[in-house]
Order: structure tokens, then sequence, then C-alpha cells
């Protein structure tokens, strides 16, 4: 589902991010990518999503070969994959609901669609009873469901969380990976990036290490080891 | 797709209404620089109008002296016609100038008396000569000069009228130059006016756009909110200009009249006929000025 072929990403100032990287997630797995930070981490995520294009090798979602995407297709790609981040990027002054249907809007799509969707996402996320309510009277579990959520409205294939926890306590920590957990159970391939060492060791899922650009240890059910 | 349109529209005259000092500086500028490039036009228009009016005024009276025989003067019109700059010759007997004469002075009580006392006509018969063209008059003059109906001649008279055309051309280049100049100057201004508003405008939704971008909105439809908004500024102050131009016109008229007087010239008439073409001129200049800055500014400040 998602394939990194010998990929080398070089910043504009000479920093490596990746370096000679491959890596193959199959679809519906749910994998952990973990290491210290400033080891290039985010940068596969936005890889991902095409947000930063490879120096060198090729990055592969599905069946597509992403690496010299076209900008009038990257609109494509972002609906079928999904991403949030550690800072939510929720617009304050839209209610929960109008957060998550902003993302169908600007899409184009209509109105009597996003009336059936976002209930149905509001519900997977459980944030049904909050949907009038603005982010800043939310906690910082719940805002990073309405992240999900708004993440989920295109049905994607693939769900991108770069250090989704990164600003929640342990409990809420908790819930957002069992969410994660149950999107995956759903059939979304889930590629979570953290270097929260609890909820790595606890997931006993598959876990790629990354040091300096590069993969130090891929384990099926893995443990955080850097 | 109407609902794409709807929800574009909104977000433009958001931006037009959350910022709106920036846009009613905007359209000040974009209202400066239609009236000033509307201007440059007209002048073009109207300076070729007025020259062409002021020549068709423009003849040779050649006066024949009393005693020649008004076959003498057929002969010398006929000569005249022959000349291939001369594009038409009229004969002006004497009775017909007196006629005229008497016309023109109908309400002068003095001159009418005066007239009256006279037994003879004392008014010459005489050729009035058009040319095609206004350097053509010289080398007819030239010709008559040199040629044996010379010697028929009392007066003549030209160089009046060549006076008023030099001055009314140098008035009106000088004018176009410098309307050229401000209107260029106000282009300028409100093309960097407006991809400066535009950059406010995305600076201010930079975090909507990401997240615009972030779930897959199309290209088109992140951009066209500020392209919508060119639009707005450039629909808005053409009206405004329009609105100005008339009052301005109307208040012009007057004067502009009064000096083509006799002539077959009128500012407020060239207006009317024209007023869609002036509109649609405003229009497209507004179009491509605001709507073209606002792309440029989109091409540097939004990464789609
Ligand atoms: N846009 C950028 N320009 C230049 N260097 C960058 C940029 N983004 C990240 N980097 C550098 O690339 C390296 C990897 O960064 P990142 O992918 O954010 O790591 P992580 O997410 O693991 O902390 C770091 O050294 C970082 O400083
Ligand atoms: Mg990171």
């Amino acid at each position: 589902m998602i394939r990194f072929d010998k990929v080398t990403k070089i910043y504009s100032d000479n920093t490596y991010a990746a370096r000679d990287l491959s890596l193959h997630i199959r679809p519906a797995e749910f994998v952990s990518i973990v290491g210290q930070s400033g080891t290039g981490k985010t940068t596969l995520a936005k890889m991902v999503i095409a947000e930063e294009r490879p120096s060198k090798g090729r990055v592969i979602i599905g069946s597509w070969d992403i690496t010299a995407v076209r900008s009038a297709d990257i609109p494509v790609l972002r609906r079928q994959v999904g991403m949030v981040f550690q800072d939510f990027k929720l617009l304050p002054k839209k209610t929960v609901y109008e957060n998550v249907a902003f993302a169908l809007e600007v899409c184009g799509v209509n109105q009597g669609h996003i009336n059936r969707i976002v209930p149905q996402v509001l519900k997977v996320v459980g944030l049904n009873e909050k949907r009038d309510k603005f982010p800043h009277q939310l906690s910082g579990g719940q805002r990073q469901r309405v992240a999900i959520g708004r993440a989920l409205v295109h049905r994607p294939k693939v769900l991108v969380a770069d250090e989704p926890t990164g600003n929640l306590d342990t409990i809420n920590a908790q819930e957002i990976i069992e969410l994660l957990l149950k999107i995956n159970t759903l059939g979304t391939t889930i590629m979570l990036v953290t270097h929260n060492k609890d909820i790595v060791n606890r997931l006993r899922k598959r876990v790629i290490s990354i040091d300096d650009g590069t993969i130090v240890s891929d384990q099926q059910s893995g443990k955080y080891i850097i | 797709m109407l609902i794409t349109v709807y929800r574009t529209s909104k977000f433009a005259f958001q931006n037009v209404w959350r910022n709106l000092w920036l846009s009613i500086i905007t359209i000040f500028i974009l209202t400066l620089t239609l009236l000033t490039t509307s201007l440059v036009a007209t002048l073009n228009i109207v300076a070729d109008q007025a020259v062409q009016a002021v020549e068709e005024k423009i003849n040779i009276d050649i006066y024949f002296k009393p005693e020649v025989d008004e076959q003498d003067v057929i002969t010398a019109q006929v000569w005249l016609q022959s000349i291939p700059e001369v594009k038409s010759v009229r004969y002006v007997s004497r009775d017909e100038a007196l006629e005229k004469f008497k016309a023109s002075h109908a309400n002068n009580p003095n001159i009418a008396a005066a007239l009256a006392e006279l037994t003879d006509n004392p008014l010459p018969a005489s050729l009035v000569i058009q040319a095609y063209a206004l350097q053509d008059y010289a080398v007819i003059t030239q010709q008559f000069e040199a040629s044996q109906y010379d010697t028929l001649v009392q007066d003549k008279n030209f160089s009046d009228h060549q006076l008023v055309i030099e001055r009314l051309s140098s008035i009106i280049r000088r004018l176009y130059q410098g309307a050229l100049v401000v209107s260029l100057i106000f282009i300028i201004i409100s093309v960097i006016m407006m991809f400066n508003t535009v950059r406010v405008a995305i600076y201010a939704h930079r975090e909507e756009l990401g997240i615009m971008k972030l779930v897959g909105a199309t290209n088109w439809f992140v951009r066209a909110p500020f392209i919508l908004e060119g639009l707005v500024y450039a629909l808005v102050s053409s009206s405004i200009a329009m609105v100005l131009l008339w009052i301005t016109m109307a208040a012009a008229t007057p004067y502009v009249n009064n000096f083509f007087t006799g002539y077959n010239f009128s500012l407020s008439l060239f207006f009317q006929e024209h007023f869609w073409y002036i509109f649609a001129f405003q229009v497209v200049v507004s179009i491509v000025l605001a709507v073209g800055s606002s792309m440029l500014s989109i091409g540097r400040y939004l990464r789609v």
C-alpha cells in the first residue's frame, strides 16, 4: 500500500532526512514509525501525501507512483491518504461539525452527501454529542478525534498520523491509539509516527525504527528499541 | 458545480468585507487607474475627431476682382479642379455672397441699413477650394500663384485656420502625453496594490488554505476565491469610474462644446454614443489588471 524504493531526501540546505531508504507497508497494516526527533520521520510522512518530493528513489501509494505527481493530481492523492498532526490543525472559528464538513465542502461535495457522511464520521470518532462545540471547548484528545474524523471523510485507504499523541496526556493518548486501531480494523492502513515508548510497546504491531534517515530495525511485533 | 460557485463566492466576498479598508483603497486606486486610462483612450479618439472637424472647415477662399467676368472665374474653377490635390471647388457668385452676408447679419440693424443704401453689390465673386489633405493647401496655393489666373485675384485667405489646427493638435497631444504618463503610473500602483491586497487575503487565510490543501481541495477551488476577489474589485471600480466619468462629462461638456462652436463635434454626444464601448473597455482593463495581479500574487504566495 505504501512503498518507498531507495528514497533519499536532501533538503535545500543539504540536510539529509532520508538515505537510500526502502520500506513496504501492506494494505490494512498498522505500522509504527519510531525514532529520535530530527531523524526524518515527519519527512517520510510528508512524502506519502506529496508535500515533499524525494530527491532520489520512488514513492508508490497503492499502485500509483507519486514520485513526480503533478500538482493537479495532488488533491486526488490527498483524498485517498488522510493525515493528522500533533497540533490538530482545526479551524478555531468552526464547530466540530463544521470542521469535519469543511473537508467535504472544499472538495465540491454536495450538501446532501455532507449531511449524511459527517454524522457517521462523528459517530466513529465518538463525538456526536460534541458536534456544536468549538475546538477551544474540547480536551486535547477530543480535538485530535475531530482531526481524525476530518481525515476520514473521504474514506481514505491510508491514514498517516504524525505524533498524534504528542500533545496529549497518557489517558487521552491511549484513547487516540484505540481509535486508530478501530479505524484499522475497518480496513484502513495506518502509518503511526511516534516516539512514545509505552504506546509502541503495548501495541504489539509492526515497528520500523529510523535513525539519521535510515531504517535500523523493522520488527513484526516490535518494541521501541532506541 | 453550482454549490462550488456559491461557496467560492462566499469566501471571496468575505475577503473583500473583512479587510474593508484595504478593499476600499484598492477600489479607489483601481477607479483612478480606469479614469486615467479612459481619458487616454478618449483623448486618442477625440483628438482625431476634433482635428477632423476643424479640417472640414478649412479651405482657401479666392476673391476675384469685381471687374472679372463670371466666365473667367468658371474657367479658373475648371482649371483648379484638374489639380489632383483638389477635392472640390465651389463657385460663390457675387449675388450669392451678398445673400449670405445679409443672412448672417440679419439681426444687426446698422448693417442692414447700410446695405439698403447701396445700389451696387460691393462683394466679390469667389472660389472656395477644399483639398484632400492639410498639407496640400500649400501646393495648391503655389500652383495657383504660378498660373495666369492669379492676376484676376483681389484677395486670398488661408492661414488663420492652420493656426487653430496646430494649437488644437498641440494641446491635445500634450494632454494625451500627460494622461498617458499618469495612467501608466496608476496602472503600476494598482497592480502593486492588488498584488498586495490578495497577499494580505492569502495571509489572513493561510490556516484555512493549508487545511483545504491537506484535505484534497482542488487547486482551482483554492485559487478561485482570490481570482473572484479580483473580479469583484474590477466590476465595482469600473462601475464607479463610469458614474464619475458621466458626471465629469456632464460638467465639462459646455466648455468643450464652446471650444468647438460651429464645428461638427459634441463631447456629450460622443460619450452617449460610446457609453457601452467605454464601459466594456473599462471592464476589460480592470479585469486584466485586477485578476492578472491577483493571479501573480497567487502564484507567488499560494503554493498549491
Ligand atoms: N523544510 C525543511 N528544510 C530543511 N531541513 C528540514 C526541513 N524539514 C526538516 N528538515 C530537517 O530534516 C531532518 C529530519 O526532519 P524531520 O523529518 O522533521 O524529523 P522528525 O520528524 O523525525 O523529527 C531534520 O534534521 C530537520 O532539521
Ligand atoms: Mg516530526
